[in-house]
């Protein structure tokens, strides 16, 4: 049975522009064929989840059902009362079924995985998630059940994002771009699509394909000798942090690309995360949308949370604490494994000690000029390489799991 | 107007990319320029991408002034050291030079997947193949092989086939339980059709002519980029340091002078590097580490059948060699002796019955001085011992064999069966 993974090959390319082309001729002149393009998404989330795969489907249809009937039963709600409690339930609900198969594999649930589990159900959460917390600030104030499935089950993003906010969306999808405009975005596509090309299938093969399983295999012969350490660990770290960036920045393209044909503009996921001159810049570089969605839903919520209910006096131990926790929230996202964790903590310390800086550096005029800003550039690229290295696993696998 | 070019200006150049490369995949012409240095190079070179490939090796056979004889095998190929067959060869111009197939993790079922993109080169020719007793585990994992796996040579496998015979069958269930294989939809349809013996179709055999077209040039486009500099670095330091003469004292007392220098950091004579390097660290933990080994019973007993039915098939004058393991070794790490032996006459039998009868068994000889380079490779006497089985079966050249293969061993009874003298005796 034929079954297509998300840009997985050239044949999936080919067969989705091909799909797409009445959309975007409709689009060209001026008309949005939605029941065309909800028959092409359905048509490529079956094709994602059939064959052997028919149980993710499955999951797939009951996770949608169940947060249906929660986006919904809150908005109803929400017109009529306020509760704090009855928002947390309603937000703790939305989380479980991501939880638990978060949880699942650390406890040996497989059950739970192949009854719960799909390919997307992180990014379909966080979509959820954000609706609800929306809808309690009363920016959404209607549940339209048809416009809700559109937006969760779009198909470009709905493997790995990037994650959408729900007004946005619907504002791009209720309408239709002016000719001129949807020219650029053609033309964004398709320079798009190349650059991804040229991340995903060339470079991402080099480091990823070609280079890493050469460098961890000499990293573990030469740790056997060294106590578990290695010069070789130096050559991993670069070659797992450079696939991670141009696999990922290269599917991500993809995903914006084909939402620009789609007459969707998919907010960007990269910004040339590398260039970053400190911590916190990179984070607003890197997987954006998923760093922006953190801070909107998870940091700004703790710090209010935190200034509301009086529970430190200094701001700066108030923004600390909040960092801390949302990294380790996104580690524990990733998974329940210690390097998953470690790479949160990693990085939550890391924003606090870079706020400590930029503070120090603002009262003491540390000197400012173009070697200081490189030498930053520098610094930054090379702790973060260090965090993804811990983020690759490989350092379990070579001191807890080695099989020779 | 203006609007109108605005889109020609995007999509233009992509159709024309398009354009180029389906030309440039589909040309019916060769692009491949391989030189005669480059040859020499690749024989000796293990890069996957010669191995998966098809260009280099058939213009390696086919060579008009040199030689080439395949050499399958797995590790012990990659042991380039003074007396290896490739040096010997080259140093005193005999009649055959060795085209190295195979590295560490390629076994019988790769081996087989190769044969059918050179089967002019196996035709009533001579060829060479090394058996490792390794490969024969119980729990046939096969964990290399993705990384030797070649979409080129499934094709070929499945063009060649024209009546199906029940080895196609057993290739066929072999294959789809390699995830490379059943996670691909086009081949896993096609392979599944053998499977249940139902022959291709037109269509089927029209894709894979045009598969064929695209992967061949592939191939011919990038099979040699990535030679390696082996020829430099190993094979012509080596053929300095051996006797001028092909004489088979010089090159015993050589081979010893330069064995006993490489080997003096270790009780078991392994060469000292390997011993520093991947024995030393973890000698504690390897002491008994192999009393539970088993070379018996395993599916790459069906596979290596398979093997021999493709040598049945191209008549192809085979001279088999079975490497030993090192004695102190195996004594150290506890390897059942008894086991070992009798995995070994289980492969002689198959062999032998099959009327495979060129062998050179050295599976005796583990424990003779300098005859391993390490734990379970041939090194310099292993190597000369290896000559001097080479040497006359080259001189007399291409004898016509009488093979009478047995679909027998390609079932799970033979797979399974416990190697006694009496079971041995008894299977037919």
């Amino acid at each position: 049975m034929l079954n297509l993974q998300p840009y997985a090959d050239p044949k999936y390319f080919i067969i989705l522009l091909l799909a797409l082309l009445p959309l975007a001729i409709g689009l060209y002149f001026g008309k949005r064929f939605a029941w065309y393009e909800v028959l092409v998404s359905v048509v490529f989330i079956f094709l994602m989840f059939d064959g052997h795969k028919y149980h993710e489907g499955f999951a797939l249809i009951g996770y949608m059902i169940w947060q249906w009937l929660l986006v919904w039963a809150y908005t109803i709600y929400r017109k009529k009362a306020n509760n704090s409690w009855v928002f947390y339930g309603t937000t703790v609900l939305a989380i479980v079924p991501l939880a638990l198969v978060k949880i699942a594999p650390a406890a040996h649930w497989t059950h739970v995985t192949t009854l719960l589990g799909f390919m997307g159900i992180s990014y379909l959460t966080f979509r959820s998630v954000a609706m609800i917390m929306e809808t309690r600030d009363g920016t959404i104030k209607e549940f339209n059940p048809w416009l809700f499935l559109r937006f969760m089950l779009f198909m470009p993003t709905i493997s790995s994002g990037p994650i959408d906010r729900y007004c946005r969306f619907v504002k791009d999808i209720n309408s239709v771009p002016a000719r001129e405009k949807y020219i650029d975005m053609l033309s964004k596509a398709v320079h798009f699509f190349f650059l991804g090309f040229l991340y995903k299938f060339v470079l991402s093969y080099i480091f990823g394909t070609l280079l890493l399983p050469r460098v961890e295999h000499m990293a573990m012969l030469s740790a056997h000798a060294n106590g578990g350490w290695s010069w070789w660990l130096i050559g991993v770290m670069y070659a797992y942090g450079l696939d991670l960036f141009f696999d990922f920045a290269g599917y991500s393209l993809f995903a914006v690309a084909t939402g620009y044909v789609m007459g969707i503009e998919v907010p960007m996921n990269f910004n040339l995360p590398f260039l970053s001159k400190n911590l916190k810049e990179f984070w607003n570089r890197w997987h954006m949308t998923l760093s922006f969605w953190f801070r909107d839903f998870v940091f700004m919520r703790l710090v209010f949370m935190m200034m509301k209910n009086k529970w430190f006096k200094s701001r700066v131990t108030t923004s600390n604490v909040a960092y801390i926790a949302n990294m380790l929230i996104m580690g524990f996202w990733h998974g329940l494994t210690w390097y998953y964790i470690a790479y949160g903590l990693f990085h939550g310390v890391g924003l606090v000690v870079n706020d400590a800086w930029l503070r120090y550096k603002k009262k003491h005029h540390v000197p400012h000029n173009k070697f200081t800003e490189a030498f930053a550039i520098v610094l930054t690229f090379h702790v973060v390489m260090l965090s993804f290295l811990l983020f690759s696993g490989f350092l379990d696998t070579l001191w807890f799991h080695q099989h020779h | 107007m203006n609007k109108k070019r605005g889109l020609w200006w995007i999509f233009g150049p992509v159709i024309l990319a398009f354009v180029m490369v389906t030309v440039l995949l589909l040309v019916p012409f060769s692009l491949s320029q391989i030189s005669n240095k480059d040859i020499q190079e690749a024989s000796v070179s293990f890069s996957k991408n010669v191995f998966k490939g098809e260009t280099v090796k058939m213009h390696a056979f086919n060579d008009p002034n040199t030689h080439y004889v395949p050499f399958f095998g797995s590790s012990e190929l990659l042991r380039l050291d003074t007396m290896h067959p490739s040096m010997l060869a080259e140093k005193y111009d005999r009649n055959y030079r060795p085209f190295l197939l195979g590295q560490a993790g390629t076994e019988s079922l790769t081996h087989y997947l190769g044969m059918q993109e050179m089967t002019p080169a196996l035709h009533k020719k001579q060829a060479v193949f090394v058996i490792s007793q390794q490969w024969f585990t119980k729990r046939n994992t096969k964990w290399a092989f993705p990384e030797f796996y070649s979409p080129l040579q499934t094709v070929n496998w499945l063009r060649n086939i024209t009546k199906i015979t029940p080895t196609d069958r057993f290739i066929a269930r072999r294959l789809l339980q390699q995830k490379q294989v059943s996670d691909s939809d086009f081949y896993a349809h096609l392979i599944t059709k053998i499977k249940n013996n139902q022959p291709l179709s037109e269509t089927d055999q029209n894709m894979l002519i045009i598969r064929n077209r695209m992967l061949v040039r592939e191939d011919q486009l990038f099979s040699n980029i990535t030679l390696t500099n082996n020829w430099n670095k190993k094979v012509k330091p080596s053929l300095k340091r051996l006797p001028n003469a092909d004489n088979q004292s010089l090159l015993i007392k050589q081979a010893d002078k330069l064995a006993k220098k490489q080997t003096d950091n270790n009780p078991f004579g392994i060469k000292n590097s390997f011993f520093k390097q991947r024995v030393k660290p973890r000698l504690k933990r390897l002491a008994q580490s192999q009393t539970n080994f088993d070379y018996r019973q395993s599916e790459e007993y069906g596979d290596f059948q398979a093997v021999l039915q493709e040598f049945a098939k191209e008549h192809t004058d085979v001279l088999f060699i079975i490497q030993p393991v090192n004695q102190k070794w195996s004594k150290y790490t506890g390897l059942n002796t008894k086991m070992y032996y009798q995995s070994v006459n289980k492969v002689k039998k198959q062999l032998k019955s099959q009327g495979f009868n060129h062998i050179a068994d050295f599976s005796h000889d583990g424990g003779k001085k300098y005859f391993m380079q390490d734990t379970i490779h041939m090194g310099w006497r292993g190597w000369l011992a290896t000559d001097q089985a080479l040497k006359p079966f080259f001189d007399k050249g291409y004898q016509a064999p009488k093979y009478k293969i047995n679909n027998n061993y390609l079932s799970k009874k033979w797979q399974n069966l416990m190697p006694t003298t009496n079971n041995l005796a008894n299977f037919k």
